[in-house]
This record gives structure tokens, sequence and C-alpha cells, in this order.
């Protein structure tokens, strides 16, 4: 018998009234919450046409987080599950193992913490600070259930897509297909009383292509249609307004003009540059998206994906100060759709939109309930964990540049040397994102208003206030794009999000091969 | 935890199960349990801090069923798993999720067969499987007071600032097939990654330490390796744009071989036509001084398994042996899919390598294991420096990305920490950290070697699993530039 997400129903009292009852009996427990989440979804990939799985599953897991001790410190514990440990009996024990688990690494921590602390007058308890406790089931919305599309239909859309796109042209050397869509429901119970059971479709599809033409290096590409609908965005309902196939043929068709493409080279110096809302897609990502995370912002990924030139200590940081041109607005929108869609996060906290950036002056941060309270800040509801069985950590939801008000047409047309750069491809960002290089997959040089000559190979790479300085034009054609692959924390996790904005024109340096 | 005894029963019940079932012509039944334990640090001097972050772990068990089934005139092959069930209700459960989504590929050829015996034995260390949560959790304090005591020491106890993690890795696996596979593996793998600065003076050091047995594992010194890498690079300066001799310290050649180098020798990039090497074996591809090869049979590595997630034994895959491609890492189905009259791979690195241990969940790929890098000339150090004579010393390196995509062989990466310039054959001033970008290309760097030392070491990169054995190379005219010259 498969497990369905509709198990929780008959769960969910039972899960929260165990939390709540549980966490009263634990001695100097300060807090307790638990998530859990069931996935059930269904995939198919296929390689040149040919078949190479299918997978017709369920995931499911578990997560708490404990603050206690006389010096409150954290403690967690994750684990995944399966059909057995849902029945009543099971689930319970389990929780009650998890918790006592991850209460006596919470005990654990904060003893030692004592003892540091007289050397180490920084090290303080944890608080967390207030958000509105709330109680609501939110239901996952679509138009073509993923739970209705059998698995012939998946395997045999992915497998038609791939034979059309390793049957357009010769220089095709390798294609693949993979598509995913499925519903996930994600219970979060607190000590505090919040119970939020929330529910979202995901459907996507990925494509990959391989071109070599003669002897010059192949040209690979790989790109994604995708958002929290069902079936709907296979057949069209994306960012692209393309079915699956529609855009993997457009995809293929430019990776085999690419590959027979001229090679471009690193420019001495700054150029003019345009850039589409697809490369400002992983731009956004990159240099706004992430140095804005506050777990970032308080070193605290100092180790892993690096800190953040807007913040260097509690008195020197960029809040208030221009750090963009006048023409530039950003902002991280969990309400609207999109990748990074959602109605409550991962610590139960309401989802608002955060404006980052308001007429180039850098506003404010993501951040979750606890660097909020190191900073005083509101919080915003920007914490997400890949599954409950991992941390939650401060990520990004949809962030994006805003729009302006000229068309990208025009954008082009009042340049009259310079290069338009389309279509993201791969990020190399410096330590605290104050300088980036990133790779497009197309590159046009621009002569006297017109897209003149297709390059391979190129990108561009700037210091991040000086791109953002430099922004003289802001298009009126505003998009956003899912990326499904940003990798944050340890033990590393892999999340969705939603990136993009308008065409832009700035001023950055060319790279090539 | 799950006892190896209980993997083993389970899987033992489960093939003969599946067996007796008359569509099923051949099948592998894989058992894992794998409990990975990070205690993650924070210590910030100026901002309330926690000091060890979180003590946390992901926890999980199952088994997977790959088997090969006769539909009509076709041989079909299907993967499912189940998870927390060991018994034959779910064995039955994870062989119908098998045979839900079985498919016909053509690539598929058979089942892995028995080959060598193993060669480790017994590598693993019960202490690790066993530790208590106050000693995990002391390993980070450990760690933590490494850094601190160092830098109080020498005198800084403002603008300081401590990451990293000590990561537990406990794994449990049985494979068993009908094609007389049968064999199980248990590993326990210890790393404490520490990074630590001087923020007021924009100074970083890193420090690893890593072991298969709690004995020797040492994390309180690679606390004190990053403090006293950050104080040594104290007063920074830049350097101009250009192209430069270049030595690469163990780290970032690491990052360069885990990012760009090892996953374009690799059979997967080969059959999806995405590496730079494609249509070269048996060329020459780099200096004739590289040998680089895969070993996951190295007693006390922690890269090193027993058996493959295939069963298979692990052992030397050579790579690149004098300048010439002479292999790539394979697992069974490509090296099956691969095999031809002059090239025959051998699966060593077939592996279902997951964030959490060795994963049930999911079909083997290929993954690297221990992977050595060394000369045929190999050096001191001092010779090294003196083979550079001006220079650069590049100690470590971040976000290292093939950036016009793995086949163009194209990388960019920044320099971050532990680097000083280089006059005379000696390390002089310490570079500026996070003012200069790496641009160059992997073939220019492997054919451009001026010189290996024979001193290697063990070398863990944030995000990948495996490690590199790593030597200090030199490499000539690398493209440096200058970068976020506005924070000056």
């Amino acid at each position: 018998m498969k497990i369905h997400i509709e198990i929780l129903d008959k769960l969910k009292e039972q899960i929260s009234a165990t939390v709540s009852g549980y966490y009263k009996s634990l001695k100097d427990c300060k807090y307790l919450d638990l998530r859990l989440g069931i996935s059930e979804f269904r995939s198919a990939s296929s390689e040149n046409g040919k078949a190479k799985g299918v997978r017709d599953d369920c995931d499911l897991s578990f997560g708490i987080r404990v603050i206690a001790g006389g010096m409150p410190s954290w403690g967690f514990y994750g684990q995944s599950l399966g059909k057995n440990d849902l029945k009543s009996r099971e689930i319970a024990r389990l929780i009650k193992s998890g918790v006592n688990t991850a209460y006596e690494r919470a005990i654990a921590n904060a003893k030692k913490k004592s003892e540091f602390k007289e050397v180490a007058d920084s090290l303080t308890g944890v608080r967390l600070a207030e958000v509105e406790v709330c109680q609501e089931t939110v239901p996952a919305e679509f138009e073509i259930d993923p739970r209705k599309i059998t698995l012939q239909k998946i395997l045999g859309m992915s497998m038609d897509v791939s034979k059309q796109m390793k049957a357009l042209d010769a220089s095709v050397r390798f294609t693949a297909v993979e598509i995913t869509t499925g519903i996930t429901r994600e219970l979060f119970c607190s000590s505090e009383g919040a119970k939020i059971d929330q529910s979202f479709p995901l459907t996507q599809g990925v494509i990959y292509v391989s071109a070599q033409k003669e002897e010059s290096s192949p040209e690979v590409y790989y790109d994604y249609v995708g958002d929290l609908k069902g079936w709907e965005v296979i057949e069209g309902e994306n960012v692209y307004n393309l079915s699956l196939l529609d855009f993997a043929l457009e995809r293929t068709r430019d990776t085999i003009e690419l590959s027979g493409a001229e090679f471009l080279k690193t420019s001495e110096k700054e150029e003019v540059v345009v850039t589409d809302p697809h490369f400002n897609t992983l731009l956004v990502h990159e240099i706004i998206g992430h140095p804005t995370e506050e777990d970032r912002v308080l070193k605290m990924e100092t180790a892993y994906a690096g800190r953040s030139w807007l913040f260097y200590n509690l008195n020197e940081n960029q809040i208030g100060n221009q750090i963009a041109s006048p023409l530039v607005n950003a902002f991280s929108d969990p309400t609207m759709m999109g990748y990074g869609h959602y109605k409550y996060d991962s610590e139960g906290t309401p989802a608002r939109r955060v404006n980052l950036i308001e007429n180039g002056i850098l506003k404010g941060f993501l951040n979750g309930r606890e660097t909020a309270a190191v900073l005083g800040h509101e919080p915003n509801g920007s914490m997400r964990a890949t599954d409950p069985s991992l941390v939650p950590l401060v990520r990004m939801t949809n962030a994006a540049f805003g729009p302006g008000e000229k068309t990208p047409e025009d954008i082009i047309k009042e340049v009259r040397d310079g290069y338009y750069v389309v279509n993201h491809r791969i990020p190399s960002i410096s330590e605290s994102r104050e300088n980036f290089r990133i790779s497009a997959q197309k590159v046009y040089k621009i002569e006297n208003g017109n897209l003149t000559r297709l390059y391979r190979g190129g990108g561009i790479m700037a210091n991040s206030k000086d791109f953002l300085m430099s922004i003289d034009a802001v298009g009126n054609d505003f998009k956003l794009y899912p990326v499904p692959n940003c990798g944050k924390g340890q033990p590393m996790q892999i999340m969705r999000v939603g990136n993009g904005g308008p065409t832009l024109r700035g001023r950055a340096r060319v790279t090539g091969c | 935890m799950i006892r190896i005894e209980d993997l083993r029963t389970s899987v033992e019940v489960a093939l003969e199960y599946i067996k007796g079932k008359k569509d099923v012509i051949d099948v592998e039944v894989f058992a894992s349990w794998n409990e990975k334990i990070t205690v993650r640090l924070n210590y910030t001097s100026d901002i309330p801090c926690n000091g060890v972050q979180e003590p946390k772990s992901i926890h999980s068990y199952g088994l997977g069923v790959f088997a090969a089934f006769k539909t009509r005139n076709r041989i079909e092959v299907g993967f499912g798993s189940v998870t927390g069930d060991l018994t034959q209700e779910g064995v039955l459960e994870a062989l119908m999720k098998a045979k839900r989504s079985r498919v016909y590929d053509p690539d598929f050829k058979a089942l892995p067969e028995p080959a060598d015996k193993p060669t480790l034995e017994d590598y693993h260390d019960n202490c690790v499987m066993e530790i208590s949560v106050e000693d995990t959790v002391n390993l980070g304090w450990e760690a933590l007071g490494g850094s601190l005591n160092t830098f109080t020491n020498g005198g800084y106890v403002k603008s300081i600032i401590v990451g990293g993690d000590i990561t537990i890795l406990k794994e449990r696996m049985v494979i068993k097939s009908t094609r007389g596979i049968n064999d199980f593996d248990e590993s326990t793998i210890l790393t404490a990654n520490i990074t630590s600065m001087i923020e007021k003076e924009n100074v970083k050091g890193t420090g690893w330490d890593i072991s298969t047995h709690l004995a020797s594992f040492k994390p309180e010194e690679a606390g004190k390796e990053a403090a006293l890498g950050a104080i040594r690079t104290i007063g920074g300066k830049r350097i101009e744009s250009g192209k430069h001799n270049v030595i690469f310290g163990s780290q970032p050649l690491t990052d360069i071989a885990l990012h760009v180098l090892i996953p374009s020798l690799n059979l997967i990039s080969v059959n999806a036509s995405n590496t730079p090497f494609l249509g070269m074996l048996g060329q020459t591809i780099s200096s004739y001084n590289l040998n680089i090869y895969d070993d996951g049979s190295i007693k006390g590595e922690i890269g090193s398994k027993r058996v493959t997630c295939e069963g298979l034994p692990t052992g030397r895959t050579d790579l690149i042996s004098s300048g010439i491609l002479v292999g790539f890492l394979a697992n069974n189905y490509f090296a099956k899919k691969f095999t031809n009259n002059l090239y025959s791979p051998v699966p060593r690195n077939g592996f279902r390598s997951s964030t959490g241990g060795r994963q049930y969940k999911m079909k083997a790929s290929i993954s690297p294991t221990n992977v050595i890098i060394e000369g045929n000339n190999e050096t001191s150090k001092e010779e090294l420096l003196n083979q550079v004579n001006d220079g650069v010393y590049i100690g470590r390196i971040w976000y290292t990305y093939p950036i016009n995509g793995l086949a163009m062989g194209d990388f960019t990466s920044t320099i971050i920490a532990d680097s000083f310039s280089i006059k005379n054959g000696r390390i002089c001033d310490p570079l500026k950290p996070n003012t200069i970008r790496i641009n160059t290309n992997i073939k220019g760097i492997l054919n451009n070697i001026i010189g290996i030392t024979k001193e290697k070491r063990s070398t863990l990169v944030w995000g990948s699993e495996e490690v590199v054995i790593a030597p200090e190379i030199a490499v000539s005219n690398v493209q440096l530039d200058n970068i976020a010259g506005f924070l000056d």
C-alpha cells in the first residue's frame, strides 16, 4: 500500500499533542519544534530518446529542534521515515526518542558553553525573536493533479523530448531529459502552540544537451522549466510560456548554433553590457540574494558559503547606504508564485516581502528568529530546509531585481558599442560576494544598437558594487525563473528558489575562454 | 542503530524471497544504515554567538532492490527502495516499486559479478560507532578551544571569527545478488574543517584534521592551525594582475581536482560528452611528470571502503600516468557500456553517495574515493620554491567552478587565505585575501607543471566527501586578476 499525503490528516493532532505534552516534561527546555514532511512524486529520465529510469515513490522525514540548558543552546535530530513509522504508536515513540537526543545535545552544549563563557564573553544563550503563533492548513493548488499523471505518460514525454532534441542535428551528441511531478505536505508544530500544515505541488523538467562540431570543444547546456504547480507546467504554464518540448528544442537549437560560434575573448577593460532577465536571475541570486541572508551577515557561514560585504560589524555596515544606482530596486518575496513561494517558513513565521534595495539604497536583510533577535530586527520568515530532517537555514525566497520602464529593445538600441549577455550558466563569486564572474549561454556583440555577432564561452566579471552603481537602464520585462539547486549549509542542502528581474544595462569586463 | 548482522539477515532473506519470483531474472539487494553527526561552530568575538552553534544528526536505514525482469521478449530493469523496514513486507514493497518502475534500457548489460577479494578488513572504529552525546559535543568545543587559545596567546581577542564543523559519519552496508555478489562494509569517518579570521586585519586561516579512528582524531590541532594561518598572513598586500608562476598548496589543488579535474575523468561525463578529454584516451594531456589515480583501498584514509556499493572490491584506478590519459572512474553500468577491444574499465567507483552516507534509496553512481596526485620526479618544498623563484604561493581558494562548463576546461576561483608572494625562491609577503581571482583552464594547468612536491597531505574541501592526497605543485603562466578594489 502506498503512502499518501492524506495520512497526515489522521496524525497531525496526535503529533502536535505529543510535542506539546513531551516538551513540558523536559527540565530546562525553553523551546521545541518539530517538522514532519511527506513528499509523493513520480519521475522519469531518458537519454537520447532511450528510457533510463522511472520512480513512483514517496519520501518521509522528520526533524526536531530543541533549545535547552542553563545557558540556552541548540540541539537537533533528523531522521528519514518509512511507512511503518507512521503507525500511531511508532510515530509517538520516534518523536520522543528524537526529542530526547536533541535535548541531550542541547544540554551538553549548554554546559560547555557556560564553561567557555569565562574566556569568550560573546557567548550567549539562544534567544528567538517573537512571532505570531499560527495554526493554519494551506492546501496545494494546481490545475492538473500531479498524482493523476501516469508513469507511462511521464516516461513517454521524457523519451519523446530527448529523442526530438537528438534528432535536430548531427552535431547533437547527447541529450537527457528528467521530469518530476508531485506534492509535498509539511507539518510544523512548536512548544509555543504553532500548528501549520502546508502542502504544495512541484513540477519540473530538466533538459541537457551537448553538441560538437568538428574538432571544437563540445558545447553543453542545461536548463529547467518548473514551478510550484501541477502538470500544467510541462504543458506550457511556466515562465517561458513554452511546453517542455518546445523549450527543449529551442535550447537545443541554440546549442547547435553555439557549437559552431566563435569563442569570446576576455576584454582588457570594462564594456557596456546589457544583461537579459535569465542572466540576471543568477546575478541577483549571487550578489543580492546571498549577501542579504542574515546568517552570512552575522559571519555564521564564514567557513562555507562566505560572509557579506554589506555588513562588517554592528556599527559599520551598508544599511541605509547607496550600494547601487538609484534605478535599482531588489526584493525577496515568498508571497508571489515561484520556486521561493510559501505562506509560512520552516519556523512557522508568516512569510512576507522584504525590500532589500530601494532606489539603490540597502534597506534590510533576510532573517530567521535567532538572527533577528541578535540584530533586533523583526522576523521576516526566511528560514527553510531542503527536507524536515535537516535544520532550517536563512534562504532567499523569490529574490529579484524590480522592474523599470524601458523596453529591452530600447536598452539595446541605445548602445553604440557593447555586448548583450543572454541566459546564465555558472557563477563563481568571491568570499564576501564583493566580486563575481558569471558565464552566459550566449553573448552577442552590439554595434550601433544592433546585435551583430554571436559568441560562445562568454560572460561578465565585475566588482559587485561597481556593477550595481553602473546600471543606467532597467527594463520593463520582469521575469521570475526557477533555480532548483542552490547549495548552502553543512551538510550541504540543495534548495529551490525563485530569481529574476528585468533587462539591465551596466558596465563590466566581458570574459571568455 | 542497526547492527550489520541485522542488515545481512535481511538481505539474505530478501534475496531468497525475490529470486523465487518467476519474472525476475537477476536481482541485487542493498541494505544500509547511516548516521551523520555534524557539530557546527560559530564563534564571533564582537557579535553575540553560540560558539558551538548546533550539534545535529541525520539518520536513515532501509534497503533497495535492483532487479532485471523478463518482460515479453526483452529484459527490463527497475529499482525500488523502502525506508525503516527490513522485514519481508518491506522487501516486497521495494520489489513492487522496482517492478512498477521497470524500463527497457538498452545500455544495461548485466549486474556486477564477483571480482578480486577486498583488501581492507575491520577498519572502522567501534568507539566512533558508539560515541556519546557529550563526547560528540566536546569535539566541537575542542576545535574552538584550539583556535581561541592560539588567538589569545598571540594577543588577539577582538574581531575574531571561528567557523567550520566536526563531522562524524557512520556507515554500514550489505549487498547480495543472484550473480554471486555477497559482501558487507562498515566504516567510520571523522573530519574537522576549521576556518578562523581576525576580521579587522582581513586575514583568514584554515585547518583540518581527518581520521577513521577517534583516538587519532585531533580537532584542537585543526583549530590551532586555522588560527596560526590567520595570524601568519597579517599585513597582506595586493599583487598586479597578469600571468604568474604559482604554487598551488594542497587545499587549492584539492579544490581544483574535485571541482574540475576529477569530474572530467569520470565515465558519466564521457557518456554525456561533457569533458575536455573526450576522445583523448591514450593521448598526452599533461606534463610527463604527473600521475593521478584513485585508490579506495588505502588503509587509514577516510575515502577508503572495503567494497563499493555494487559489492566489488575497491582498488587502484589509474587516470593519468606520466602525462597520458589512461582511464576513467567507472561503475558497473558504465564500465560495461564503454568496454571495447581497446579499453576495459574496471568498476571500482560505483557508490551510492549522498549527504547522509551510503544511500539505499538510490542506484550506484560514480564517486571518487582517495585521489592521489604524485610526480615522477618529486621535490622538496624548498626546491619547488627555488624552481618558481618569483611568483605566488596559493594556500586556499574558494568557489572553484568550471565557469564555461566542464567540457571547455575553463575555471575560475578566488584566493581567500593562507597565501604569499614568492621572491628569490622564498616565501615572502602575505597576499591580501579576497583580492585575486584566478582565471585559467585545466588543460593549461596540466601542461604547465614546473614541479611536484614529495610531501603530501590528505585534504578535504567543503561540499565533497572525497579525499585528495595532495602534494603542492608549481605551475607557470597562471592568469591572476586583481579584484574588489572598491573595498580598499
